[in-house]
């Protein structure tokens, strides 16, 4: 018998209250809940952590959420093959304290890690500012088990990390969002945890010497594992973490002060105050927005986009990855109608999603923004794996 | 799979056809000559061969869409190809069907080396996307083998490695976007230059496709800054034991080399008769390279050595210069073809198992050697357990090239009972579509099927590869109606 009990407002998805929660506790319950849905007609959420439940558009209708949280167990740790297998529920702290036992790690750091699921993550294609050497969800996953729209479980991809086999189905659900199936295991590449890591801090960068800057380190054949600029105002605060084995750091930090005066080495307090404010900023709320240019826009981003968005959230801030081109700005906001203005005035220069917003503002602006000509083939995807649009209809891109 | 007659004959595509084909790319990239249509009746897998109806040559999008339209309504099969360098048959033709080769579109279009990326058409050659962009530093990772030759469509259809995968990825993790053809000839980019276009990773999807979702006519790869040193070193070692347990105390070291890999004996004895390089007889060698920031790699080459001579190395080499180094990997590169001096014939295996399994897996290939009675030599991107087993025969004597293909089917099953892959980067193809069944289950396959099926759903491109049996897609998902060329009896559901 599958536990369930009746919904909160925390079971929400994208302000969708479901009637009912089940918590399964093994993925072949899951399974045979999802199969009573087919059945039953009921449409369906899932929930991992509950981190990025804002994501999307709100879901026509939602009857059931399966909750993840009992379906976290390790089931296959190869610390010689450097993989793991785990299900879907555990949380990336869990996972990064197994994989950390054995020297090694998952090398995706989202915010809110904690409470972040492996299965969410996937969902939600979420990444922190290690994508900058590591690449994000797609390049690190490596295996996949589903339970489809109609309770049948299937795999994809392996468990080596090389492996050409079959269609991609673990790429396909990278961002999915639940809208082809129920993710309920998943294998990765672990990397070893580096012996080094130091943070070194530029402050008070305007966008082109931000620029400048990415050009020199380039130029000196620099590899930072991680990078990361805040707003403070209209300048920025630029992070550049390297790791790796002692030697390479020390002389990659010394290298990179020869060409930066002003750069300040953190001390491990220092250091580890600057990466948490970096995560408060990215999980604050409740407007959270995802901008997407190329790195060399940004200048333009600096003097057109970010400013009239910031000029109306409070608190919050701005954080940019100046090597993967994606910021995310938040804050709080009360300005409704200003703000969706904002936002369809930045859409004129790049492509900006709504990851998190009060629902004043959902309803004057559309979440994903224009669908591009892909539209029909992703239509049909969703067609082939969710026929009778019972998992989380409505959510995704172009009213998938 | 089966294998056309080789008469010569004209070509069986309707002749109504053959004009609007012609008409579209012109008299003399057209070809339905019999003598000239042999030219591409294989592909680098010689063992399979069919006769495609007609092959075009197309110069452009529109070019492709036209074909693609024409076809469609001739309701023929439309089988895409590169450089024909693959080795699982992907460019095999299905008998009669238009092939699509793209040897004509070969331009780089766009570089923008502040973003790191560039875009290109299928037909550019994979070395020359690099050397395009060599002289002011930058690089393009994916390295197969054949790079030489193979072209970029190529790679994006079969998901390339090569020997620097280990850290860098594969040709899916240095796509950005692609523009595609698609079964209805409609034309649709896919990802671009610009990171997370939201939807579905439909592009993750396309690379590795084998030519089944669609056909490629635009290709935004990522461009690298080369990095600051690389450092090259040989070991060698009594056994592939050894050199196996070296492979694993670097990695278990903490160190990501960007590349490394084993050559067992007879290899080693093919790639010395084949390039001259000076190896010493030894029962195994590893060929490394550590790349990335000078004082890093200079710390991790030195690790590496002292862990394989702790391991049991015989000696280390390393290369003086360039040139040296060119010669080492020269060897390496060349070892396929290098068996060929060993061995009038042989069948290259590519499968893959977890890393610390190489030495079990080495001896029930010794095992299949032996009850065989067929040589096997072993080259092996070993850093990601990549095996390429070459299984030598002699096509003169009967049934050996049986109990060839039959030695290396058994391999692919000892890297399944292991927990691997039947393929890690030369892809299903036509040659291992019955092995598909044996890595997947039913579930498994026909979810991959409503990928296919959402792309192409009258299974006009590349039928009959990847999959063990054929597909149909209902009109209706999930909900079971017979397909009207079952109800004609064209076809059958398996």
């Amino acid at each position: 018998m599958i536990s369930s009990r009746p919904a909160t407002e925390n079971d929400s998805v994208v302000g969708v209250m479901p009637k009912v929660v089940c918590l399964p506790d093994t993925v072949d319950d899951a399974a045979s809940r999802i199969a009573e849905s087919e059945r039953t007609g009921e449409s369906l959420a899932f929930i991992g952590g509950g981190t990025d439940l804002e994501i999307g558009s709100p879901p026509d209708r939602l009857d059931v959420v399966i909750r993840t949280e009992r379906l976290d167990r390790v089931i296959e740790h190869a610390p010689s093959d450097q993989i793991i297998t785990v299900e879907a529920g555990m949380t990336l702290t869990r996972l990064q304290s197994v994989a950390g036992a054995h020297g090694q790690r998952l090398a995706l750091d989202p915010p809110l890690a904690d409470r972040a699921t492996i299965g969410g993550i996937i969902a939600a294609n979420a990444f922190g500012p290690l994508r900058t050497r590591y690449g994000s969800v797609r390049d690190l996953i490596i295996g996949i088990s589903i339970i489809r729209a109609d309770g049948v479980i299937a795999r994809g991809g392996g468990k080596v990390v090389k492996n050409v086999a079959g269609f991609d189905l673990p790429k396909l659900m990278v961002g999915s969002l639940g809208t082809l199936g129920m993710i309920a295991t998943a294998t990765f590449r672990l990397h070893p945890l580096p012996e080094a890591s130091e943070t070194l801090l530029i402050k008070n960068q305007s966008a082109s010497d931000l620029r400048n800057l990415m050009a020199e380190m380039k130029r000196m054949q620099l590899e930072a594992a991680a990078l990361a600029a805040i707003t403070v105002g209209p300048r920025f605060d630029v992070a550049v973490r390297f790791e790796g084995f002692r030697t390479g750091v020390v002389d990659q930090r010394e290298r990179l002060r020869s060409l930066i005066a002003v750069c300040e080495l953190l001390d491990p307090v220092g250091e580890q105050r600057f990466w948490r404010r970096h995560d408060e900023i990215r999980a604050a709320g409740p407007m959270r927005l995802k901008i997407a240019a190329l790195p060399s826009a940004i200048e333009l981003v600096m003097r057109d986009v970010v400013p009239p968005l910031r000029g109306l959230l409070a608190a919050g801030g701005f954080i940019w990855y100046p090597k993967l081109g994606l910021g995310f700005l938040t804050g709080a906001t009360t300005a409704d109608q200003e703000i969706a203005a904002a936002i369809r005035k930045a859409r004129e220069t790049l492509a900006l999603t709504i990851e998190a917003a009060p629902l004043g503002v959902r309803k004057l602006a559309n979440s994903w923004g224009e669908p591009g000509a892909a539209l029909p083939l992703m239509h049909a995807m969703k067609q082939r794996f969710d026929p009778t649009r019972r998992l989380s209809p409505g959510r995704f891109v172009g009213g998938i | 799979m089966s294998t056309a007659p080789l008469e010569t004959r004209a070509s069986t595509v309707p002749s109504e056809v053959a004009d609007r084909l012609r008409s579209i790319v012109g008299e003399r990239n057209c070809i339905v000559e019999s003598s000239q249509l042999r030219t591409y009746e294989s592909d680098g897998l010689t063992s399979f061969h069919a006769m495609p109806g007609i092959v075009v040559l197309p110069a452009s999008t529109e070019e492709v869409a036209q074909i693609v339209r024409v076809a469609r309504e001739a309701s023929l099969p439309i089988v895409p190809r590169g450089a024909g360098t693959g080795l699982s048959g992907g460019a095999l033709p299905v008998p009669g069907c238009v092939l699509v080769g793209m040897s004509r579109m070969r331009s780089i279009l766009e570089i923008d080396l502040e973003n790191g990326w560039m875009r290109v058409q299928p037909g550019v050659i994979n070395l020359d996307v690099s050397k395009r962009i060599g002289a002011e530093g930058y690089y393009y990772a994916p390295d197969p083998s054949s790079q030489s030759v193979c072209t970029i469509g190529g790679n994006v259809a079969e998901n390339s490695g090569g020997a620097h995968c280990l850290k860098y990825g594969f040709t899916v993790n240095h796509v950005l976007g692609a523009r595609i053809v698609l079964s209805d000839g409609e034309v649709v980019d896919l990802g671009g230059p610009v990171a997370d276009a939201p939807g579905y990773d439909l592009l993750g999807v396309l690379v590795g496709s084998e030519g089944t979702l669609g056909i490629v006519t635009e290709v935004v790869l990522r461009i690298l800054r080369k990095p600051q040193a690389t450092r090259t070193f040989l070991a060698t070692f009594p056994s592939t034991e050894e050199a196996g347990n070296a492979v694993s105390a670097i990695i278990a070291g903490g160190i990501v080399p960007a590349a490394i890999e084993m050559m067992d004996r007879l290899a080693i004895v093919a790639a010395k008769a084949a390039t001259g390089v000076d190896w010493p007889d030894v029962g195994a060698v590893l060929l490394m390279d550590v790349d990335g920031p000078l004082a890093e790699v200079e710390h991790t080459s030195a690790a590496a050595i002292e862990m394989a001579c702790a391991a049991g190395a015989l000696e280390i080499r390393r290369p003086k210069d360039e040139d040296e180094r060119a010669l080492l990997w020269k060897g390496r590169r060349s070892a396929f073809a290098a068996v060929g001096r060993i061995s009038p014939n042989y069948v290259v295996q590519d499968g893959v198992i977890p890393r610390s399994k190489i030495a079990e897996v080495l001896g029930d290939i010794e095992t299949l050697s032996r009850e065989s009675g067929l040589r096997i030599a072993n080259v092996f991107h070993a850093g990601d357990g990549n095996l390429h087993p070459l299984v030598l025969y002699d096509a003169k004597v009967p049934g050996q090239e049986k109990l060839a293909e039959d030695v290396a089917g058994e391999i692919l099953r000892v890297c399944l009972r292991f927990g691997g892959s039947i393929t890690g980067e030369h892809g299903v193809g036509a040659d291992k579509t019955a092995f598909m069944a044996e890595m997947f289950n039913e579930s498994d396959l026909e979810t991959m099927n409503r990928i296919r099926c959402a792309f192409d759903p009258q299974n006009r491109f590349n039928p009959g590869k990847v999959f063990p049996t054929p597909r149909l897609c209902g009109d209706r998902p999930g909900i079971y109606r017979p397909h009207s060329a079952e109800l004609s009896g064209q076809a059958d559901r398996v």
